[in-house]
């Protein structure tokens, strides 16, 4: 991680380990490629009603903040009751499903199923429902984001350690101490993964959502000013967008050092 | 007023030691619509604050009895139970269990895990954080109550589960190979250990392991058990005065008794 990291090697001289190091290696990615973003619509390499130059698009943004800002607003209060349905309610159930056998059995695998469907299309019927206002980016943000928590949960509960399951029970454990206190942990691991999953998703679902059929919001922002061919404005409401997918994910990572330090072997398939 | 003993004052006044009586009990299990056999007719009498070992070939459902006394399996016929009351189900202010290997919950410090069974019973915090320090003490683990079991050694994983079952402080502690895992020399401190919490804090413990001078060592009776379906072949008495030295394992005696169980498990093994 650090840039002195593998200094241990020896032999290498101090400056070609830091210039090895995966972190500035990353860096000199990040700045190849807002340099090519400048450089590329203003040499012409890019029709620039394409791409905007970097420059412009931070200028205009925030010549605009006010717009964007009151949108990006709208999107993370729809984002965050999203969250409760996608991460509270996928928890709730995930435990329910992985600890009961009948109920496991039976809807589990209708779960996994519907997780492979692209929820996308039933969208139009969704707006049929409950409108295309703020209420239907919540319902399908969270339908979103609610499945992979589900499977993730009740993943992380049905493998439980059973050594630990019969050592709670031969000390009286109830079914929920049991829950609570040896199943729930133990699921820890796995439960991060399903919130951080659910959560990039349970953003794409609300964005998406504000992109179809929205009145405010910055999906519904991005898509407005793209049929204006307003080509700054729309690169500038992606780059929030990117900054609030980042932000999700540092906070879930910070989550998960505090959480599960006790985990050996931190295994972050995504 | 020490942690334990406070612990320890509460049930003293109900009931003081307590025997473990297995009658005829036999283990059927299924895999796969066949059953199988791993217990035929068991009868096993453990006296009050006895150290009873339990000893035979891999495979013989050792395992299985230790579960069933533990009320965690059903016989499939017989009866286990400790004085007037039968076993069926978890008896945690009667029976506790110290498992093969760590069965301790990696999520929390040695400290927290010694005192695990005293919280799912509702005891005080403050009682029971003082009287898990006190048992880590006595397994020589004091500096490493804040520890979390993946920063410790094999050997004091096993001291602290060991701790978390005397502070469960159960009547009966049952103990299942709890030193498998580890290598002799650990193990052979570990059974000194374990005598000395023994003798300090007099419980009924029923041993089961493999090794043949750890059964000899640490026991006061040693049922020796056949191959499957398991059952008693001999219930050898350990007449060795206690306290048990290392120099005792080189007299005549600790030889004779060894080879008497060694003998027992050879022709079984052989039929």
């Amino acid at each position: 991680m650090s840039a002195g990291a593998d200094k241990a090697e020896g032999e290498r001289p101090f400056w070609l380990t830091v210039l090895a190091s995966p972190l500035t290696m990353r860096l000199a990615c990040l700045g190849a490629i807002l340099l090519f973003w400048e450089l590329a619509p203003r040499m012409e390499w890019v029709s620039p009603v394409m791409l905007s130059t970097l420059s412009s698009t931070v200028m205009i943004g925030f010549a605009n903040i006010e717009v964007f800002l009151a949108n990006l607003g709208v999107t993370l209060g729809s984002l965050l009751l999203a969250l409760v349905i996608a991460i509270g309610g996928g928890a709730v159930v995930g435990v329910l499903l992985g600890s009961i056998r009948p109920l496991r059995n039976t809807l589990l695998p209708i779960m996994s199923s519907i997780y492979a469907v692209p929820l996308v299309v039933v969208y139009p019927v969704f707006t049929a429902w409950v409108g295309i206002g703020v209420e239907s980016k919540i319902l399908f943000g969270g339908l979103y984001g609610f499945f992979p928590m589900l499977l993730a949960t009740a993943a992380g509960i049905r493998t439980v350690d059973s050594r630990y399951m019969l050592a709670a029970r031969s000390m009286g454990a109830t079914r929920v101490q049991m829950i609570l206190h040896v199943m729930l942990p133990a699921a820890l691991p796995s439960v991060i993964s399903g919130v951080r999953i659910g959560s990039a998703l349970t953003a794409i679902g609300v964005i998406v959502a504000e992109m179809m059929a929205a009145t405010a919001g910055i999906g519904f922002l991005i898509t407005q000013n793209r049929t204006m061919f307003n080509t700054a404005e729309v690169y500038f409401g992606v780059l929030l967008v990117v900054v609030l997918a980042g932000t999700i994910d540092w906070l879930v990572s910070l989550f998960e050092r505090r959480a599960a330090d006790w985990y050996p072997q931190k295994v972050r398939a995504i | 007023m020490a942690g334990l003993s406070v612990v320890e004052a509460e049930k003293t006044a109900e009931s003081t030691g307590a025997g473990l009586w297995v009658e005829n009990v036999t283990h059927v299990f299924e895999t796969g619509g066949e059953s199988l056999m791993a217990l035929h007719s068991v009868s096993l009498e453990v006296e009050a604050e006895t150290f009873y070992g339990i000893v035979g070939p891999s495979g013989c459902g050792k395992s299985s009895l230790l579960l069933m006394m533990a009320g965690l399996l059903q016989p499939s016929e017989g009866r286990i139970a400790i004085g007037d009351e039968t076993v069926s189900k978890p008896l945690p202010e009667e029976i506790g269990v110290v498992f093969q290997e760590s069965s301790l919950l990696p999520w929390k410090t040695a400290r927290e895990n010694v005192e695990f069974p005293l919280y799912l019973r509702g005891v005080d915090r403050r009682v029971r954080e003082r009287a898990a320090l006190e048992m880590l003490e006595l397994v020589g683990l004091g500096e490493f109550a804040n520890r979390r079991p993946h920063e410790l050694s094999g050997g004091m994983k096993q001291r602290v589960a060991i701790a978390r079952g005397f502070c469960q402080n159960p009547d009966i502690l049952l103990m299942d190979e709890p030193f498998a895992a580890l290598d002799e020399q650990t193990r052979m401190t570990l059974g000194d250990e374990l005598l000395h919490l023994w003798d300090r804090n007099k419980k009924t413990v029923v041993f089961v392991t493999h090794s043949l001078t750890e059964a000899v060592y640490l026991c006061d009776k040693v049922a020796v058990m056949s191959a499957r379906p398991g059952e008693i072949l001999e219930i050898v008495d350990i007449d060795l005065p206690r306290p048990r030295t290392y120099e005792m394992m080189a007299t005549e005696k600790f030889g004779k008794l060894r080879a008497r169980i060694w003998e027992l498990i050879r022709r079984t093994q052989q039929k």
